[in-house]
């Protein structure tokens, strides 16, 4: 479903993602993790097509995000850092719009507007412009468009920035579901306790390069710690003294 | 096509479709805009009509009353104008549709959007070059559209004219956006680390350029100004704009040609079909640099996108610290909280580009006209006159920058209240900080365009003394008024500066300064001028009254230069203390 491909990003001197080669089948959650500047961002962004990478290549369900885009998006349910809407739309028409881009069936499009609004708990507020919103609706509104049309990989940057807990509940249930069916999930985060709690793999990322990559199962046997939170791995694995120590 | 076949839920759309959903979008938008603005923002929008309205219809008037002037002296005259007048516009519009362009296409949220959705770069493009198209020509709308219209009205022109002024204009704007819109996205894709320094010095080369035209136009004709010598040299100088590969030549023949239509003999269609060659003309450059434009964001916005995006921050460099450093360690150690805040302003001033360039360009744009000022020649009467309109047009400046910059600092301020109310600073030292911030950087660049006006028009010191009194007591008002009900109003949710000026307090903020501003400049003109029209036409010119009589006089000037000092006083210390009594109170 996604593949990086000996994928390199450099900004202008600095190296920001080095020689990334990953492939994440289908029906995966993966969670990618790392420090603050480690190449997590540079690592979406390339995902979703806005930055094109200086070597290699990544693909989407078989399609190029640089040279095939448009059909790369077809696949892709995206949710940024930050959440995008026309603030002198309302929820409901921002949601149309989403399915009109994605060339659905009138029919079908109301369907699962419905649908999505039901699943994010979104009727309160669907009528009313997007202006009036808090941050958390505003997350749960893009939520909802990324997965309007069924996307076969959603990639969500921070995701739970803004959501209370009972959104995360739903957001959480929503991606096992999800998942479950066949779809894949690659999540940038910096919360470990979800990321334990829900990825099948994770991969950790630091000073752009991909230290490891498995299950928690793996990195514990890996670093020879029984019984040890993913926090405390995280942070033996991303301490400056770690590339010393782990690197040949 | 190698990749797994989507749903069939989803499918990528035909340009036209998705051309179609954007104008479904804009419309949208549109509309829910102008329901917000007629439920939540009459009082702007009225104003806005009525002040378009006003200003519409007074440029209307000059234009007739010039192309009369014209028709009377030289027949020829109008093309040329046109052809300046155009040309001029024209390069305008390159620089502002592609800056527009740059910030819609490149630096909004709405572009990351859109580029993560299955949709075309070239449609992304021709969505936000329409937009660019609106914003950037709007201005050419209103102050060609009276123009063209006075023309056709003193030429007696046939309705076809005036049917075909919207054609011709719209035509027109598209080929100068066109080419700012390619140059954008070139230099953006190809041109990345050189793109502030190409866009810096192309602004330059413009700016230097015009004032050259203008200058090397006007200056030599002091001696025999309005003479028929004069009216010759300029016209040659300004021949450099009848290029017939130009489009304002297209624009400007077009015009001429339909405005004289039924003016040959038998009145034939002739300048008719003219006319409409003219245009065809333009519509047919216009489509082909839009077709073209829309190739190369096809290959180049993607491109540049990530190019622009994947540039590393500048590192922030501090050429005058020094100068901070100083301004912090200047004075007593009570007033530091003070100045530190105002150096915390003028480094947030420094490093918004929006604030400085637009002060640079207004007060730049007004100081190149009055360095022209001098081309002509003056009586005492009519250069006073021309002082105070001068005067007036310096604070309306000053006016629309306080309000849109001034008035939201507190707003801004307030979001960021959990900084500041855990310092040891008085609240009312904010408010102080602010007020002496817009005072001290309005009446720097304001005095000294009243100077350079007053000297350009050969005034005497006692008059640029008076202008200089009102106009720091124009600063000090304007700073009150912003400051004062920016602190008494405060929008603490908003985080545009943009969105909080154009809000109630805002708009209010705007009429107010305008008022005082017009107040200001009648009281103090008043005296002055039945002053310099006693001593020009002798005593009997204005005399026919007592009041009159002392108003000429210099208890007259004595008393108004007073009212003057009230009215600043006022103007700076009752929106002050509402605001500082409003702000001691205020609970975030």
């Amino acid at each position: 479903m996604i593949e990086f491909d000996h994928v390199t990003r450099t900004y202008a001197t600095k190296t920001a993602v080095a020689d990334l080669s990953l492939a994440i089948p289908r029906g995966e959650l993966f969670a990618l993790l790392g420090p603050n500047g480690a190449g997590k961002t540079t690592t979406i962004r390339m995902l979703v097509g806005l930055l094109r990478p200086s070597r290699g290549a990544v693909r989407v369900c078989g399609y190029d995000v640089v040279k095939d885009p448009r059909h790369a998006h077809l696949h892709i349910g995206y949710v940024p850092d930050e959440p995008c809407l026309y603030d002198k739309l309302t929820g409901r028409e921002f949601l149309w719009f989403i399915a009109d881009m994605f060339g659905m069936p009138r029919h079908l499009a109301g369907q699962r507007i419905d649908r999505e609004i039901e699943h994010f708990e979104l009727g309160e507020f669907a009528d009313d412009l997007a202006e009036s919103y808090s941050l958390g609706m505003k997350q749960r509104l893009v939520f909802a468009a990324s997965l309007l049309h069924d996307p076969d990989v959603l990639v969500l940057d921070e995701p739970m920035v803004g959501l209370d807990p009972r959104s995360v509940r739903i957001v959480k249930d929503l991606l096992q579901q999800r998942t479950r069916e066949g779809m894949t999930v690659f999540m940038s985060t910096h919360t470990l306790a979800m990321a334990e709690e829900m990825a099948d793999r994770i991969g950790i990322m630091v000073r752009s390069q991909l230290r490891f990559l498995g299950t928690v199962t793996e990195l514990r046997e890996q670093m020879a710690l029984e019984s040890t939170s993913l926090e405390q791995l995280y942070l033996r694995l991303t301490s400056p003294l770690a590339g010393r120590e782990t690197e040949p | 096509m190698s990749g797994r076949s989507p749903s069939a839920a989803v499918r990528v759309l035909s340009i036209e479709e998705e051309a179609r959903r954007f104008l479904r979008l804009r419309a949208t938008v549109a509309w829910e805009t102008l329901g917000s603005m007629f439920a939540f923002a009459r009082l702007r929008l009225s104003l806005v009509v009525l002040l378009s309205g006003l200003f519409w219809a007074s440029l209307y008037g000059l234009f007739l009353e010039a192309f009369a002037f014209l028709a009377a002296l030289h027949a020829d005259v109008v093309s040329l104008l046109f052809n300046a007048f155009f040309s001029s516009l024209m390069v305008m519009l390159v620089f502002s549709t592609g800056i527009l362009l740059y910030g819609g296409m490149y630096c909004s949220t709405e572009a990351r959007l859109l580029l993560t959705l299955p949709v075309r770069a070239e449609t992304i493009f021709g969505h936000k070059f329409q937009e660019a198209l609106w914003f950037s020509s709007w201005g050419f709308v209103l102050l060609g559209s009276p123009m063209l219209v006075a023309y056709g009205v003193e030429r007696e022109a046939a309705w076809p004219y005036f049917v075909l002024l919207l054609p011709f204009m719209i035509a027109f704007v598209v080929i100068p956006a066109a080419v700012g819109s390619m140059a954008c996205m070139l230099m953006v894709a190809w041109l990345p680390r050189l793109r502030v320094h190409a866009l810096a010095l192309a602004a330059t080369a413009g700016t230097v350029a015009t004032a050259w035209i203008g200058w090397s136009t006007f200056s030599p004709a002091r001696i025999d100004t309005m003479s028929a010598a004069w009216f010759e040299r300029t016209f040659a100088r300004l021949a450099i704009t009848e290029q017939k590969l130009f489009p304002s030549w297209w624009l400007s023949s077009g015009l001429i040609e339909a405005a004289d239509l039924g003016r040959g003999p038998g009145g034939t269609w002739a300048p008719l079909l003219e006319a409409l060659k003219f245009l065809a003309l333009l519509v047919a450059n216009g489509m082909l640099l839009h077709l073209m434009a829309g190739w190369i964001a096809r290959l180049a916005y993607r491109r540049g996108y990530s190019q622009l995006i994947g540039e590393a921050p500048p590192r922030r460099q501090r050429p005058i610290g020094w100068f901070d450093q100083a301004l912090v360690n200047a004075g007593s150690a009570a007033g530091r909280p003070l100045r530190l805040l105002l150096v915390k302003d003028l480094r947030l001033f420094r490093r918004d580009i929006s604030q400085w360039s637009q002060f640079l360009i207004f007060f730049g744009l007004l100081g190149l006209y009055f360095l022209n000022l001098r081309s002509f020649v003056y009586n005492n009467v009519y250069a006073s006159m021309i002082g105070f309109l001068n005067l007036a047009v310096v604070g309306l400046i000053l006016s629309t920058f306080t309000t849109r910059f001034v008035y939201p600092m507190i707003s801004l301020e307030g979001r960021r209240f959990w900084i500041l109310g855990l310092l040891p600073v008085h609240r009312d030292q904010i408010v102080w900080s602010k007020f002496l911030f817009s005072f001290v950087g309005g009446v720097i660049p304001c005095s000294a365009l009243v100077l350079l006006s007053d000297w350009m028009l050969g005034l005497r010191t006692p008059l640029l003394l008076v202008h200089e009194f009102c106009c720091v007591v124009l600063c000090l008002g304007l700073a009150g008024i912003a400051v004062g009900l920016g602190a008494r109003m405060p929008e603490l949710r908003e985080s545009s500066p943009a969105k909080i000026s154009s809000g109630f307090g805002g708009t209010l903020c705007l009429v107010i300064s305008s008022l005082f501003i017009m107040l200001v400049v009648i009281i103090a003109a008043l005296p002055t001028h039945l002053f310099l029209l006693t001593h020009a036409l002798g005593p009997t010119a204005v005399a026919s009254q007592g009041l009159l009589t002392w108003a000429a006089g210099a208890g007259g000037m004595a008393f108004s230069l007073g009212l003057v000092a009230l009215l600043g006083l006022a103007a700076t210390a009752i929106p002050l203390s509402m605001g500082l009594r409003a702000f001691r109170q205020l609970e975030p």
